[in-house]
């Protein structure tokens, strides 16, 4: 889906590649807020790669406003150390800011090689795009409402620790840090899992089945149907043999008739919809897919704690 | 004659509820543009209507709709839609349950979209 966007952010995404764009058309649709948008826009205005940008709308996601705004501006920590320059270029560059002040991204490198390298340097120094109404300018209006700040100093200030995550026991995992290469017993979901739903206090492990060390396809499935009666549906992952995943599913309910047990896999990308019997599964038959290489369930992704 | 069991009530003992419904509901809602905090927020909101009777979580979800989410007519119409189906007792897990599970399954949704890359050919 397009978003409105200023000229000077659509002229530094037309430099991007078909892929990195798709990337910001989703940070925008996934942002919780026009102040996000708005931040994510002043990154990429900025000259950040697209894996940065990625890596910060990630993380701005699981924010209220206020805390956006606390994490993106220097404002309210002024004025003890920060230097003119790093307060004008914060004040352009969300992404600047949010890392000066303790912020941590692990941008995925994966989308930057994606992108074409951009022409353009970052800039040091740069002023707030002037092309909007201040009445439209989310993060003014977000100012409006703080003390701004008011004196300047020379001495580098020491980054603010990081908030801890809301509602996490530990820090959050930084997005794309564990982007693992597809082959192998990388995580697929797992991280991806915990920070879409970190606010709804589920946390994930993923498991391969069937595999030495791992659960046996029954076991993985009696704790999927057992995490769908307490109403957490579980994620998947689907392929034509052991060691070959193809494409993620989410399976969304169970349903037991006498012995029989039957689950509904949702698989996002060609949005189709089954409903597959417990035994076709545990005798690796063939799901019941159009797609006839998306034949056996290779892994599952359990919810392991709910704080809701 | 035995008494007979008690059923929910029709939208809610039907097997699509968190299948093919749910996922009609998330594409309404995804169209206009209701975002994953909206519902997150929702699904924080509606843990203190556990245990509660019909009669209150019908006001209290009608009250949200027109209050909190007033400016979010289709998640609004959303909760009034269901409210009105509320029967009895049985029901309001079933529901709670439904609208918790848009939450979590959009998330996940969007979770597995931003995993796409690592899979063959984007999981295409």
């Amino acid at each position: 889906m397009a978003h409105d966007v200023s000229d000077e952010v659509q002229a530094v995404l037309d430099r991007w590649t078909a892929k990195g764009r798709r990337v910001f058309d989703e940070l925008m649709e996934d942002a919780g807020s026009e102040l996000q948008r708005e931040l994510v826009q002043r990154a990429v205005l900025a000259g950040h790669s697209p894996g940065e940008v990625h890596a910060f709308g990630d993380e701005l996601r699981a924010l209220s406003d206020d805390e956006c705004y606390l994490a993106c501006t220097l404002d309210d920590d002024a004025p003890e150390g920060y230097t003119v320059a790093q307060l004008l270029r914060a004040e352009a560059d969300p992404l600047f800011a949010f890392e000066l002040k303790g912020g941590t991204l692990s941008p995925n490198e994966a989308d930057d090689q994606l992108s074409a390298p951009l022409p353009v340097q970052r800039r040091e120094v740069v002023e707030a795009p002037v092309d909007r109404a201040l009445a439209a300018d989310p993060v003014r209006r977000a100012r409006e409402q703080r003390h701004g700040f008011h004196a300047e100093s020379s001495t580098p200030r020491q980054p603010v620790p990081a908030r801890p995550a809301l509602g996490a026991e530990g820090p959050p995992p930084p997005s794309g840090a564990l982007r693992t290469p597809l082959a192998g017993g990388g995580r697929l979901l797992e991280d991806l899992l915990a920070e879409a739903t970190r606010t709804l206090g589920v946390s994930w492990r993923e498991v391969e089945l069937d595999v030495p060390g791992g659960p046996t396809m029954e076991a993985g499935l009696q704790q999927v149907a057992q995490a769908l009666q307490r109403g957490i549906p579980v994620a998947g992952v689907i392929g034509n043999a052991q060691g070959k995943p193809l494409r993620p599913l989410v399976v969304l309910q169970v349903s037991t008739a006498g012995a029989n047990r039957a689950f509904q896999l949702y698989e996002p990308f060609s949005q189709a919809l089954v409903w597959a019997n417990e035994r076709d599964l545990v005798t690796k038959g063939e799901l019941p897919f159009d797609d006839k290489s998306l034949r056996r369930l290779l892994r599952v992704v359990l919810p392991t704690g709910r704080g809701l | 004659m035995a008494a007979s069991r008690p059923s929910p009530a029709a939208p809610f003992a039907n097997r699509e509820l968190n299948g093919e419904q749910l996922l009609d509901e998330l594409a309404e809602l995804r169209n206009a543009q209701v975002s994953q905090k909206q519902l997150d927020d929702l699904a924080r909101a509606l843990k203190d209507l556990e245990g509660r009777r019909v009669s209150e979580v019908t006001t209290r979800l009608k009250a949200l709709a027109s209050n909190r989410y007033a400016g979010q007519p289709a998640l609004g119409s959303l909760l009034v839609r269901w409210s009105t189906k509320l029967k009895s007792e049985l029901d309001v897990p079933l529901l709670l349950g439904h609208l918790e599970r848009l939450a979590l399954v959009s998330a996940m949704l969007s979770a597995t979209r931003r995993g796409a890359d690592r899979f063959p050919r984007g999981g295409r």
